[in-house]
């Protein structure tokens, strides 16, 4: 039997960066379940009691429960539906419009998609604060959701799926005499679907994952998203509470693993055409 | 289905001899459509580089009456100039990037090319490997800030697993910057894979099969076919990350804020210090600019490199 040499560096070479890529990931699941003692215990000298649970404990896990984490959790849900709900009706409409029609200043308003596509949102968020500190919207659930809804993205994603849709659709319903609206309500949008979903997951991560923008918007306890949460308490009031600290991550990185794997083509579709094709 | 009815739908009305009347409704329609999304993104997204520029050619002034402003042109970019703090955390920010871009961008090459191929291993493979990316950058730095700790840490359990000497990590200043670069490493790998995944899947097979039949190794195919065919992936990537480590800020507010002794100070650190620590917002405005001014360039660049390629 031949042995392929170049397979087993291959290998070998997965399993390498496997190890830096997942032993964070199954120490911090493992810790999780430990009591906090255990955890530094456990840790050094190293030993397999490092990477699974022994006992086994919840504390961590009824520690947040008493917590107001699921509040956290509550409220990031709620700002991540509204900002994927209003977001896909805003900025597929517009698509619609950059898609169909031809009107005068198209191509400058095309352009400021793209310029605000291209500008990362750290860039602006001093700016972006002193604006929102004008409309009186610090500390408010405006902050964090309305800045957030209009998104160059989304329009460049549902402006090249609507391209895709041939043109004999919409000329048919506009003699039956649809309006305009109708067209896009009842034919592009529900066509649509893959590129709502690719822009839903988006928007919604971006909400889950949002840190620098709600640090800076919100001051106060009550509209603290997950991200902020866990920040404030590894920092401030629970600094040596590690299994709270990892528990926390554990949970808020489940929602988001659980949506990426089932809808994982769709993730992917949607960031490889942010740029590469686009 | 619904494609199929709609088609149906046009035979039946398709017949009829209509012709819709142009309204002046119909010219302002698009205007209408493009209003709540565009307005968005003018307001929240454009303005703000407006108000940043015009924010940093004044400074306030506070007296009984409050905040006054006084026009004081270029100012603050020269006060900027002569700081020694702002050219630590210029400094900083290029250390960052000049080490941290090549060796994530390498890395997610490699293990996209190690899991190229469509089979069961590798589909596994790339669903652990994907993992990350449903992570967020503030739970993985406060993850790894207990990872680099130096008394209970896992890293150093494992180098003394190894036998070698505990490390301070995060509170030692020359090594703080390397464990960013570490963090920060492993946030972005994933993200970056999925492009060269994605990059490799349009190379077709056949140009591999046909070289293998010619002689050539996979030494050789990855010098000839793929990396001249993954220019443009590479090239768009490299964008893509430098502008998104430009401007790092999670992983330094969580493990370091900027110490010790400002050696992992960047310029968005800077920012956000002057603006929350010291209430400076004219500095943070100033320097915001700098960042907008120095990406605008990398931009540029990186876009006439794109376009060469179109061509």
């Amino acid at each position: 039997m031949k042995i392929n040499i170049s397979e087993i560096i291959r290998i070998a070479l997965i399993f390498l960066f496997a190890i830096f890529i997942l032993l964070p990931l199954i120490w911090a699941l493992a810790s999780a379940f430990k009591s906090n003692n255990r955890i530094m215990a456990d840790t050094i000298p190293l030993s397999w009691k490092t990477f699974i649970p022994a006992p086994f404990r919840l504390d961590a896990f009824k520690d947040l429960a008493e917590s107001n984490f699921g509040k956290s959790i509550l409220l990031t849900v709620f700002v991540g539906l509204l900002t994927v709900f209003l977001g896909i009706l805003l900025n597929s409409i517009a698509a619609f419009s950059f898609a169909i029609f031809n009107f005068p200043g198209k191509n400058i308003l095309f352009a400021i998609v793209i310029i605000t596509f291209l500008v990362p949102f750290e860039a602006i968020a001093i700016p972006l604060y002193i604006i929102v500190r004008e409309l009186g919207w610090l500390n408010t659930i405006y902050a964090l959701i309305v800045p957030a809804i209009p998104n160059g993205l989304t329009i460049l994603l549902f402006r090249q799926f609507f391209l895709g849709i041939p043109n004999d659709l919409k000329d048919a319903a506009i003699i039956d005499g649809a309006g305009w609206f109708r067209v896009y309500w009842q034919i592009y949008l529900p066509l649509a679907k893959p590129a709502a979903i690719s822009a839903g997951l988006l928007l919604f991560f971006s909400q889950w994952k949002a840190f620098f923008w709600p640090l800076l918007a919100t001051q106060s306890e009550n509209l603290r998203m997950v991200q902020v949460w866990i920040a404030y308490s590894t920092t401030t009031e629970y600094s040596l509470i590690w299994n709270k600290i990892l528990a926390s991550s554990v949970i808020t990185a489940i929602i988001p693993i659980i949506l990426i794997f089932p809808l994982q083509k769709y993730f992917i579709r949607g960031i490889s055409t942010s740029g590469l094709k686009g | 289905m619904k494609l199929n009815s709609l088609r149906g739908y046009k035979d039946i009305v398709g017949t009829i001899n209509h012709v819709p009347t142009i309204s002046i409704s119909r010219k302002i329609i698009p205007y209408l459509f493009l209003l709540p999304a565009l307005s968005g993104l003018f307001f929240f997204r454009f303005f703000p580089i407006i108000v940043n520029f015009y924010g940093s050619l004044y400074r306030s002034s506070y007296s009984s009456q409050g905040e006054t402003s006084i026009f004081t042109g270029l100012s603050n970019y020269i006060d900027l100039f002569y700081d020694p703090t702002f050219w630590n955390s210029l400094k900083v920010t290029f250390k960052l990037n000049l080490f941290l871009n090549p060796i994530q961008i390498t890395m997610a090459l490699i293990i996209a090319l190690l899991i190229r191929k469509n089979t069961l291993f590798n589909r596994i493979s790339r669903t652990l490997f994907l993992l990350p990316l449903g992570i967020a950058i503030a739970i993985s730095s406060s993850i790894w800030r207990i990872l680099l700790d130096q008394n209970y840490g896992l890293i150093n359990g494992i180098l003394e697993f190894l036998s070698i000497p505990r490390q301070p990590f995060l509170t030692s200043s020359n090594q703080a910057i390397w464990c960013i670069v570490l963090v920060a490493a492993w946030c972005g790998i994933s993200y970056l894979m999925i492009f060269f995944l994605v990059g490799l899947q349009e190379i077709p097979n056949e140009l591999y099969e046909s070289a293998k039949i010619d002689g050539s190794n996979n030494w050789n195919s990855f010098w000839k076919i793929t990396l001249p065919l993954l220019k443009r992936t590479i090239l768009f990537v490299t964008v893509l990350d430098t502008s998104s480590n430009f401007l790092l800020f999670v992983p330094i507010f969580m493990l370091t804020k900027g110490g010790p002794n400002m050696s992992t100070d960047t310029l968005m650190y800077q920012n956000y210090s002057s603006a929350f620590i010291y209430s400076d917002f004219r500095r943070a405005l100033t320097i915001s600019s700098v960042i907008l001014i120095i990406l605008l360039i990398v931009v540029f660049f990186e876009f006439k490199m794109l376009g060469k390629e179109d061509q």
